[in-house]
């Protein structure tokens, strides 16, 4: 199962605001300072719909990652188990 | 170190239970921000009319020495414009040189650009006045750039150095700091250990350190 972890700070929040709204994604806060976000299928993530410009796009898994990344252009990210 | 003993530290590394992370309070002498960031140039006038004439930094100290010190060093200049709140940007010109090969920019080479000083403004009006400014003046500037808690332009110098005006957007919390240990601590394995072969193994150390660390 892909998971990501999310820093609770504002510059990251769409990720976990989208994630909420989107079926399949489960979102868990941790209780330090990190969400963890999974999925049963691949996660998938738009950089448009996250409203992400380009320079906070690519770092987008800095708080952690548990999967591989098959797919990760300008606009869409695909992480799979 | 050897290839099988760095392996199983490594593999200890990565049992050990990641222990909560706090910022670092470290006792002792503090610093106060930057008094001065320099440079050398071989090109005075520009220098002048660039750091005076278009940033409108106040010429605030000049040095003019005999060289002195270790033999052969230059007769020199070293002049120091004032950058805003006790911060100055000064230059040496080291009289009848000429600029040595290895210091010739090189503006296109991100590796190059990385060394370079980041002025602060405080608000968003302020850095789109000085974009203006510049642009107004020639000077070639980059659009906005958001990054994750700064925004900034970037531009360069006569002499080929690279600057930055940023601002930023929100103060650091506790948990930044954190996160940054974090992240150090990740990829600082990963270089021990010889398997810093993308950010992505960064990352997955990462989400390990992330799981590891306690409720708060």
């Amino acid at each position: 199962m892909p998971a990501i972890y999310v820093l609770d700070v504002p510059e990251f929040r769409a990720l976990v605001d989208f994630s909420q709204q989107q079926p399949g994604y489960r979102v868990g806060e941790l209780g330090n300072g990190y969400f963890r976000i999974e999925s049963e299928g691949d996660l998938v993530f738009n950089r448009k719909t996250l409203k992400f410009k380009p320079a906070v796009w690519y770092g987008i898994f800095t708080g952690g990652l548990d999967g591989r990344i098959v797919q990760f252009d300008r606009d869409l990210v695909r992480i799979v188990a | 170190m050897t290839t099988a003993t760095m392996d199983n530290q490594s593999k200890q590394d990565h049992a050990t239970t990641a222990a909560p992370v706090r910022p670092a309070a470290v006792p002792g002498p503090v610093l106060h921000g930057v008094h001065h960031a320099a440079r050398p140039t071989w090109k005075l006038a520009e220098t002048m009319a660039f750091y005076r004439d278009i940033l409108g930094l106040p010429l605030i100290h000049t040095i003019s020495a005999r060289g002195w010190g270790r033999p052969g060093h230059p007769d020199f200049l070293h002049f120091f414009f004032d950058s805003g709140a006790g911060s100055t940007i000064a230059f040496f010109y080291y009289i009848g040189t000429e600029r040595p090969e290895w210091l010739a920019p090189r503006i296109e080479d991100w590796m190059y650009r990385s060394t370079h000083t980041a002025w602060r403004v405080e608000t968003r009006e302020e850095m789109i006045a000085w974009k203006e400014r510049l642009e107004k003046k020639g000077v070639a500037v980059s659009p906005y750039t958001q990054h994750e808690v700064i925004e900034s332009i970037y531009f360069s110098d006569p002499n080929g150095y690279p600057f930055e005006i940023t601002l930023q957007t929100r103060e650091f919390e506790p948990r930044d700091a954190a996160d940054a240990e974090l992240t150090l601590r990740a990829a600082m394995e990963l270089e021990a250990s010889g398997r810093m072969d993308s950010i992505d193994a960064v990352w997955r150390r990462k989400a390990e350190l992330v799981k590891a660390l306690p409720r708060s």
